[in-house]
């Protein structure tokens, strides 16, 4: 059994959250638009992974754009218009965009995978959610917890207090 | 509503200050149910619209391009040395088009312009749509068309890999990832909107955007990851921008004709480019302000008013471009070069056009400068008009004008593009117009979750 | 191991020195003595029949479509009585440095080992820009799929394909005939001698203003007539390096011209 927080303000919702992490409770945070800033400010920088993927993405891309250009010009030697086979600045556009491309496309699988996407498991939690309110959802809480919780959540200004069932 | 003007009395005058940029007064609920309204409330005149486009896609695009592939490119009006026409002037018009979008979406991202945020998915799907319509122009253009798939390096039996030394292939590679990370971008930034209009929406659409939306569920570490990836795709897609029209210049720019082999093709074009799109961009938030009034409460006169000052700011660079273009050719002082500008800016009708196009890019975004005319729809309406015609005459003037007065005189022949040329112009925008209109139809053009953020975040203590 | 790393250094060099092949096998090369040219115009003629060239009609002339791989420029000079005229024929130069071959994107034109300038008609796609940068515009386009009406179709050359609609064509130093001397000479184990080959072009010259020759052999004619004080190639300011070559006209006033 889960409980769940609606919340339309941010700050009460932060202000629930800091007191359910002091109670020792592991929370997820829902929201209609990204509150990154606000979390960060009110438990600190988390770490994302994704620059790393990121950056060799690119890397690859370069490489990749290198090596089909050049491997090309290796295997069908045609000299052409009096240039050299091996031609580095023609050779350096093509790897420009690779570089982008393959960045932008390693960022996107990344993305999917921190975001833990796609996954048709779970819903959001109430469709307030996900337009108009903050959810603050603890997960897995036995029957003499809710209470407890319930309190905390309604009085740090929660405008709703849902029962969520496990499906 | 729209345009909020606070006014401020000094010794009895009143000064009327700059429109705001305030969306305070609009609640999360509400955008939702507005978007969702401009998606599902659609009236008979949409669909006449729509079957209208649809039909004239057919009768002057689809059909005279069938005509033209069953006959060959002789129905065109090319000739010997006039081998690059309308089409390639229409590829290169819209790949400007397609420019602002990604850079409105990119660069004031990684700025984090507030204004950027109700206007950044209409110019990302402007981008996505004229980046097809310049697919299908490089596919018109080729005389065997039904072989394009050979300028793409993959395994095959002809056991020949491409040739990446040549600009075209500059081009393949260019507005490939072009068209790839356009497509990412807008689809990444709609996953939460899809996830959130999925809440309210019913039967097929419930279904699509359940599907679209990935199980999206809008926790908190979704949103930082999604912070994170869009800022990393803003810094791609910048670069980018600018790479793929400056190597689309280069296709003109690498080679020695007269008129076409000038280093100052990449800014120039690059320039040109974000001008025509700029111009698209505030052209289809003024049509779409007109007949979906509930977006005037999203694009509101703050949009124009910073638009204006961007195209303003473009027109004068650009015409600075243009100066140095034909100064450059002058003080080369060769025989082609002065032959090439003898043809373009002195004999009829390219004089006419060439003045056309001075006075459309130069003279009328100089009325920018006036504040009333910024805020004034219809007068934004007609600059953008005439800023997209300045820009496809200026294509026009170098892509054709260039190749009719190339060295040998003896071959200098003039081109005049033949209906088929022509219809399929037309027909291109109209196939945009269609596409551009079946998509806001189905998915959010305004940024859901953005549009949450410029109104604020709810906060019972304030800030 | 320092002999494979100093090979492998060695190739890589060879590939970047420009045109990466270090010598030809042949350098075909064209002289055209501008002097004797009358412009006839036999070689145009000879050049359609050789190389199935489709006749195009008066309305597509109009439009600048007409076929010929060689033709006679004619540039009038002066008024009435007082009048010149120069002729001089235009075929593709074969440039070794051509602006053509780096804009294919698809390998279809680039530059074998006789020097010569070849287009693989299976391979275009028609993307027009080897005729946008080709600064002679000598590339010509099939913008239809010609028809020869009923006799006529008798008359195609066997060795020469018919191209089909959408590719682009060019004038190939009749490559066709000097494949097949090169074969002759490989069969009786000696190298292409001179007048071996003769393109179509400089058979039908009844001038003989047209002289076909391989110039990487010291004793053929065109190594000789190349030491001309009239030499000179068209465009060559444009750095192209083009492989024909033309001996300037002599006027009655003793001025040579171009």
């Amino acid at each position: 059994m889960d409980i769940l927080g609606l919340f339309k303000h941010a700050d009460t919702m932060l202000d629930a959250a800091k007191r359910l992490e002091s109670a020792g409770y592991a929370f997820t945070v829902f929201s209609p638009v990204p509150l990154v800033h606000e979390i960060d400010h009110a438990f600190g920088e988390r770490k994302s992974y994704i620059k790393y993927f990121t950056f060799f993405g690119g890397l690859s891309g370069f490489f990749t754009g290198t090596l089909l250009a050049l491997g090309t010009a290796a295997l069908y030697v045609l000299p052409r218009g009096g240039r050299p086979i091996f031609f580095i600045t023609p050779t350096l556009i093509i790897s420009y965009e690779t570089t982008i491309l393959f960045g932008v496309g390693i960022t996107l699988l990344s993305f999917f995978l921190f975001a833990g996407l796609p996954s048709f498991k779970k819903d959001v939690p109430s469709p307030e959610a996900a337009i108009d309110s903050f959810g603050l959802l603890v997960d897995d809480i036995r029957e003499d917890e809710f209470v407890k919780l319930e309190k905390i959540l309604k009085e740090s200004g929660a405008d709703e207090v849902k029962r969520v069932e496990e499906e | 509503m729209a345009n909020q003007k606070s006014s401020v009395g000094i010794r009895g005058m009143e000064i009327k200050t700059l429109p705001k940029h305030d969306q305070s007064h609009i609640s999360y609920r509400e955008i939702n149910e507005d978007i969702l309204r401009f998606m599902t409330q659609t009236g008979p005149g949409y669909y006449i619209v729509l079957g209208a486009l649809f039909l004239l896609t057919i009768l002057l695009y689809a059909l005279p391009w069938a005509y033209q592939i069953y006959t060959g490119q002789g129905v065109t009006g090319l000739n010997v040395p006039v081998f690059w026409g309308v089409y390639l002037v229409n590829f290169v018009f819209w790949v400007g088009v397609a420019h602002a979008g990604t850079l409105i979406s990119a660069m004031l991202y990684i700025t984090e312009t507030p204004w950027r945020r109700a206007i950044a998915r209409g110019a990302e799907t402007m981008t996505l749509f004229a980046l097809v319509i310049v697919t299908f122009f490089v596919f018109i253009h080729m005389g065997r068309p039904w072989n394009f798939y050979w300028s793409f390096p993959y395994p095959n039996t002809r056991q020949l890999w491409t040739s990446f030394q040549s600009p075209l292939m500059f081009d393949v590679f260019a507005i490939g990832t072009y068209f790839t990370s356009s497509v990412i971008f807008l689809y990444f930034g709609m996953i939460p909107d899809l996830a959130s209009l999925r809440q309210s929406s019913t039967g097929w659409r419930k279904s699509l955007y359940r599907v679209m939306s990935l199980g999206w569920r809008g926790t908190d570490r979704q949103w930082h990851m999604h912070g994170k990836a869009c800022m990393f795709f803003s810094s791609f897609i910048m670069p980018l921008v600018v790479s793929v029209h400056s190597i689309v210049s280069w296709d003109f720019a690498l080679s020695v004709v007269p008129g076409y082999s000038k280093t100052v093709f990449a800014p120039y074009f690059v320039t040109g480019a974000l001008l025509s799109g700029f111009a698209g961009v505030l052209l289809m938030l003024t049509v779409i302000r007109w007949f979906f009034p509930i977006m005037k409460k999203y694009v509101t006169a703050y949009h124009f008013d910073r638009i204006g000052i961007i195209i303003l700011v473009l027109s004068l660079t650009w015409s600075y471009c243009t100066l140095m273009e034909v100064v450059t050719g002058l003080y080369a002082n060769t025989s082609q070069e002065l032959e090439h500008l003898k043809f373009k800016l002195l004999t009829p009708p390219y004089s006419y056009l060439f003045v056309l196009m001075i006075f459309s890019n130069t003279l009328v975004p100089l009325s920018l400068m006036i504040r009333k005319i910024r805020s004034c729809e219809i007068g934004m309406f007609f600059i953008c008009i005439f800023v997209l015609i300045g820009m496809w005459l200026e294509r026009y003037l170098i892509v054709p004008n260039s190749l009719s007065r190339k060295f040998l005189p003896w071959m200098w022949h003039d081109y005049f593009p033949s209906w088929v040329e022509v219809s399929i112009t037309v027909g291109a925008v109209c196939f945009f117009i269609f596409m551009f209109m079946a998509f806001i139809k189905i998915f959010p053009v305004v940024s859901l979750f953005e549009v949450k953020e410029d109104a604020g975040i709810p906060m019972k203590k304030g800030h | 191991m320092a002999g494979i790393f100093d090979k492998v250094k060695d190739t890589l060099n060879s590939y970047r020195t420009p045109g990466y092949f270090k010598k030809l096998d042949h350098k075909w090369t064209m002289v055209v003595d501008l002097d004797m040219c009358n412009g006839c115009g036999a070689c145009v003629a000879g050049c359609y029949a050789e190389n199935n060239l489709p006749v195009v009609g008066k309305e597509d002339c109009g439009k600048s479509r007409a076929f010929s791989w060689l033709r006679i420029e004619r540039y009038v000079d002066g008024e009435y009585p007082d009048v010149k005229v120069k002729f001089i024929p235009v075929m593709c130069q074969h440039c070794m440095k051509a602006p053509c071959e780096i804009g294919c994107p698809v390998y279809a034109t680039y530059h074998n080992q006789d020097g010569l300038n070849v287009q693989v008609y299976n391979r275009c796609v028609g993307t027009f820009t080897c005729a946008t940068y080709c600064t002679y515009d000598v590339r010509r386009f099939n913008w239809f799929s010609y028809k020869w009406p009923k006799p006529l179709d008798q008359q195609l050359n066997p060795d020469v394909t018919v191209r089909e609609m959408g590719v682009m064509e060019k004038c190939t130093f009749c490559i066709q005939r000097i494949t097949a001397a090169k074969d002759k000479a490989k069969d009786e184990g000696r190298g292409v001698k001179d007048g071996e080959v003769l393109p179509a072009c400089c058979q039908s010259c009844p001038t003989n203003a047209l002289v076909f020759g391989d110039l990487q052999d010291p004793e053929s004619r065109v190594a000789k007539m190349v030491n001309n004080p009239r030499k000179y190639r068209l465009l060559e300011e444009l750095n192209t390096d083009p492989s024909v070559i033309y001996l300037k006209r002599v006027m009655n006033d003793g001025k040579s011209e171009e």
